[in-house]
Formats: structure tokens, C-alpha cells, sequence
């Protein structure tokens, strides 16, 4: 397991971060006590450093030039300031993201995966998707079953991937909608239909025309 | 200064000294002095008159036009007092020093209140850094409760950020120099972020966005510019029609980039399309659908000014409106 260090002396942020990250399958080091915190990650060794750069009574960016000779895990600065000056300060600092307040939790879980993976501490990102029979690799965009392919467009293969991350588990339409919205896909609700209608003529094209199944009034369950 | 300027303002001495001249050639007669003496008398007179009077009216010509000239060649107008050499007659002295302590007392007023309003907009960006914390908190919060709570609430949310960063950027827009920051620029990514900060918003009035050839790169200060198209969506989805569409598309012109904000929506009326972008300016759509402020476009217009931004605008009623930019050729800045 991964273990990610929060240095953030907003307690409420501190302790929901901590809660997130573990449900994600992270370790969550939250640090409380902001003296010494070089030598705390010396100790703990965290594969990766989240730095609110607002510390109070402190410079974010000479603690990250010290956090830096201390450790060689990642630093992703968190800040409220949204000052173009800081974010290039914080990157020249050797800073390996930079992320403002308020950030959507889709959006840092991605930038702290993308950055783990970056340095080589992450897992490699999954290319298949295996379940129930269907087989969907990422990359190629394309899914078989019963020795049968298909060719999935862009929201086909991220609708798709989604029902399969959450298979068995009803997926509701807004829940779909918002993945999309994460992935650069910004569609509607009609849209969905079309694409959900198409994605199941393809299914059925390779032999399993009841994959996804609809359930009145909550969503879609694969 | 004319000379009938002149005349008028020195008719009454003018008339005096003419009537005195006269009564006393009156006097010179009754007492017996010679016509012929006399006349050379008052012919000596009358030239002493026009000398004086001559040379009075070209040394005030002269001074006004120097005074004139120093004014011209000041920024600060009102620092005239302090700058202008003192006059030598007494009476001008005092008018003139006068005039100095009402423009010291003014100086004094002017960077008062430019320090109250540099203390007032640190208050605000202090403000701002500081409600950010909370909102974080609330959002972290949120991600524990279920489904459709969840996402009522984080639009709220959304809203209020909004709202927040509108009220940043108003201060921020008073003097741009110390946060514009031009850097080279994804087109690509600057759509996506501000697409990203009003998605619950966008999602939530069931719009549909469509990003076609958005790779250019641009020179610009990003955080303006994701501000700025940022309002450009939230129009696009408060004043929306029915399926709404928005599609956001660059093109090339010449050695510049265009970003054009298309939609769908109820579109502005023609006879107040000019306004669009004065402050405080609603429109009939706003006054319609109420919670509109009239600051989201001026603050567009303002902004577009520091980044060197072309901003057009053009829309038909019940078919939609076209907002766009026109991004700076890397030279010319």
C-alpha cells in the first residue's frame, strides 16, 4: 500500500483527505504536528507528499526545499492562493504538481495517481477490463466476448469501463454522466441514451444482447 | 488670452484712466494752457497708455501659455500648484498659495483613498484565500452522502465559488499588472478548466459541451483566461433553449488564434446587443429570468482589455449567441 503524507493544518480538510485517500486504498499519513516535519517523513518514508503551502507560521516552499533534501517522494502543493507567480515558484522548487483549492476529489485522485505513476512509484494503469465474460481492453477501444470483437467508440468505451469497474452494482445515469464529464466526454442525457442504445446493438452484435441491464429509476447494472 | 479678453477684464481701469485723462485736459484748458501744449500733452499720455497697456497684455499672455504648458506635461494634473513657478505680485502670491494648500489638502485625499482601496482589495484576496478552506472542507464532506444530495450540493457549491471568484477577479481587475502573468498557453486546457469549474452548473441545466479542434497554443495569462471563458459558459447555460449545445471550437487568423463560444440559446436582443458588456447591464433576458447582475460580461470586457484580448459578440433571438476571442499573435505582446 501506498502511503501519501498530508501536510494541511485545516483540520476538517486534514481528516476528510485522510478518509478519502484510504478509501481509494492509500495509506493516509496525516501530520498534526507541523515541528520537525522533515525528520517525520525521514521516518515514515511516504511514497508521496501532499504540501498545503499555507501553513501558518511557515513558507510551503522552504519547507518543500527541505522536505526534498529529506526524502525523495513526490510533492503535490495544495494551495488556496491561485497566483500564477506561486505555481511557477512551486514547480521551479521541485514541486511535482501544483493543485488549487477548492479541487474536485475526481480531480486530485487523478493528479496523485498521474504523479505517483510518474515517478515510478505507481502501479502500471490497467488496460483490460475482464468481467462476466466481456473483455475490454482500454487501449485498443475494443471489447470481445465468445470470441467475437467490437469496436467501441470514445463514450462507448468509457461507459462501458465504468459499468465494468461498478459491475454488479447499479450505475445511475447521473453517476455515468459525471464519469464522462471526467473524462472530457461532455454529454447530456439524450446522449447517453443514443450511446447506451448503440453500446448494447454492439454487445448484441457479439452475443450478449442483455449485458447491460436497466433499472427503472435507479440506472444501469452490468 | 484674446485682447478682447483683455479689454473686458480691465474696462473698468481702462475707462478710469481715460475719463482722468480727459477731466484733467478740461482743467489744463479752464486754467489757460495752450491747445498746441496740451495736445502734446495728452499725445504722450495716450502713448504711455498703450505701452503700458501692451506690454501688461503679452507679459499675462506670455505667463498664462507657460502655466498652460506645465499642466500639459503633468500626469497628475492636480500636483499643478506644486509644480508651476510662484507668481511675483502680491496678491497673485496669495491667490496662488491658497490654491497650493487646496492641492495639497486634494493629494492628500487622492492617496488616502488609493490606499483604502489597496487595503480593501488585500482584504479581499485575503478573503478569498481564506473561504477557500472551508468550501474544501464541504466538498470532501460531501463525497460521504448519497447520490442525489451529493450532487444538489456540490452545484450549490459550485455556485457559491462562482460567485467567490467573480468578487476576486472584480478586485483583481483594479490593477491587473500584479497577477497577469502571459505565458505560453494549451487553448485545449484552458477549455477543459473552465469547463471543469462549471460542470455542476453545465451538467445540471442538461447542456451538452462540444470542444472540436481546441489544440492551439496561445500566449495569455491562463487563470484570466479560464476566468473569462468561465463566464462565457455560465451565460451560455443560464440563457439556454431547449436540447442546449454548447460547442467551443478555435480557428486561425492570420498569426492569431480565435477561440469561438457557440450555443444554442435564447439569443439577445439586436437593440441591446451594444450594451451587453456595460456594467450593471441586464438586458430583458436577465430582468426575465432574475439573478442576473449585469457584472459577468462588463468583468469579460475588462479583462479581454489587460490580456489583449479580442472580444465580439453576436447573436439572433431564439437562435443563439456567438461569443468570440481573439487571442494576441505571440509578437506582438
Amino acid at each position: 500500500m501506498q502511503k501519501i503524507m498530508i501536510i494541511e493544518d485545516d483540520p476538517a480538510i486534514r481528516e476528510e483527505l485522510a478518509l478519502i485517500l484510504e478509501n481509494e486504498g492509500y495509506a493516509s499519513l496525516p501530520v498534526t504536528d507541523f515541528d520537525g516535519i522533515p525528520e517525520q517523513a525521514m521516518r515514515e518514508r511516504p511514497d508521496l507528499i501532499l504540501l498545503d503551502i499555507g501553513l501558518p507560521g511557515r513558507d510551503g516552499f522552504s519547507l518543500c526545499a527541505a522536505l526534498r533534501k529529506a526524502v525523495a517522494a513526490p510533492v503535490i502543493f495544495v494551495t488556496s492562493r491561485d497566483a500564477g507567480v506561486d505555481e511557477v515558484r512551486a514547480l521551479s522548487l521541485g514541486g511535482d504538481d501544483y493543485i488549487t483549492k477548492p479541487y474536485s476529489v475526481p480531480v486530485l485522485l487523478a493528479r496523485i495517481k498521474a504523479v505517483l505513476r510518474r515517478t515510478g512509484a505507481g502501479p502500471e494503469p490497467v488496460d483490460v477490463l475482464e468481467t462476466g465474460g466481456l473483455r475490454l481492453s482500454l487501449t485498443k477501444g475494443a471489447v470481445s466476448a465468445n470470441g467475437k470483437t467490437a469496436e467501441l467508440t470514445r463514450n462507448e468505451l468509457q461507459i462501458l469501463s465504468c459499468l465494468m469497474i461498478h459491475a454488479g452494482q447499479i450505475v445511475s445515469r447521473a453517476d455515468l454522466i459525471d464519469t464522462l464529464w471526467d473524462h472530457q466526454i461532455y454529454i447530456d442525457d439524450n446522449t447517453l441514451s443514443v450511446n447506451m442504445t448503440r453500446l448494447r446493438g454492439k454487445l448484441a452484435d457479439i452475443g450478449l444482447p442483455d449485458a447491460v441491464k436497466t433499472r427503472r429509476g435507479m440506472g444501469y447494472q452490468l | 488670452m484674446t485682447p478682447g479678453e483683455y479689454l473686458s477684464d480691465r474696462s473698468v481701469r481702462i475707462t478710469l484712466q481715460l475719463i482722468g485723462a480727459g477731466l484733467a485736459a478740461l482743467f489744463l484748458l479752464a486754467t489757460g494752457t495752450q491747445p498746441g501744449v496740451l495736445i502734446i500733452l495728452l499725445i504722450a499720455f495716450l502713448l504711455i497708455f498703450l505701452i503700458v497697456h501692451l506690454f501688461d497684455f503679452f507679459r499675462l499672455r506670455s505667463r498664462l501659455l507657460e502655466l498652460e504648458t506645465i499642466l500639459e506635461g503633468l500626469d497628475q494634473k492636480y500636483l499643478f500648484a506644486e509644480c508651476a513657478p510662484p507668481p511675483g505680485g502680491l496678491y497673485e502670491r496669495k491667490l496662488f498659495d491658497l490654491t497650493r494648500r487646496a492641492g495639497r489638502a486634494m493629494t492628500g485625499a487622492v492617496s488616502d483613498a488609493q490606499a483604502r482601496q489597496r487595503e480593501y482589495r488585500e482584504y479581499v484576496e485575503r478573503w478569498v484565500h481564506e473561504i477557500k478552506a472551508p468550501i474544501t472542507a464541504a466538498r470532501l464532506i460531501c463525497r460521504e452522502l448519497d447520490g442525489e444530495t451529493r450532487r444538489k450540493l456540490t452545484a450549490e457549491l459550485a455556485q457559491i465559488e462562482a460567485n467567490i471568484e467573480r468578487a476576486l477577479f472584480y478586485a483583481r481587475a483594479q490593477n491587473p499588472e500584479q497577477d497577469c502573468l502571459f505565458r505560453q498557453a494549451d487553448l485545449g486546457k484552458i477549455a477543459a478548466q473552465a469547463i471543469e469549474n462549471h460542470r455542476a452548473l453545465l451538467i445540471q441545466s442538461g447542456v451538452r459541451v462540444e470542444t472540436e479542434h481546441l489544440n492551439g497554443v496561445v500566449y495569455t495569462d491562463e487563470k484570466w483566461a479560464v476566468f473569462l471563458l468561465g463566464q462565457l459558459l455560465q451565460n451560455a447555460a443560464r440563457y439556454r433553449g431547449t436540447a442546449p449545445v454548447i460547442t467551443l471550437f478555435s480557428k486561425p487568423l492570420g498569426k492569431q488564434i480565435q477561440l469561438v463560444v457557440e450555443d444554442n440559446g435564447i439569443g439577445i436582443p439586436a437593440h441591446e446587443l451594444p450594451r451587453v458588456f456595460d456594467r450593471g447591464f441586464t438586458g430583458s433576458n436577465g430582468r426575465a429570468r432574475g439573478g442576473s447582475t449585469g457584472m459577468g460580461l462588463y468583468l469579460c470586457r475588462k479583462l479581454a482589455g489587460f490580456l489583449e484580448l479580442g472580444l465580439h459578440i453576436t447573436s439572433e433571438e431564439g437562435k443563439g449567441t456567438a461569443v468570440t476571442l481573439t487571442f494576441p499573435a505571440k509578437e506582438s505582446l
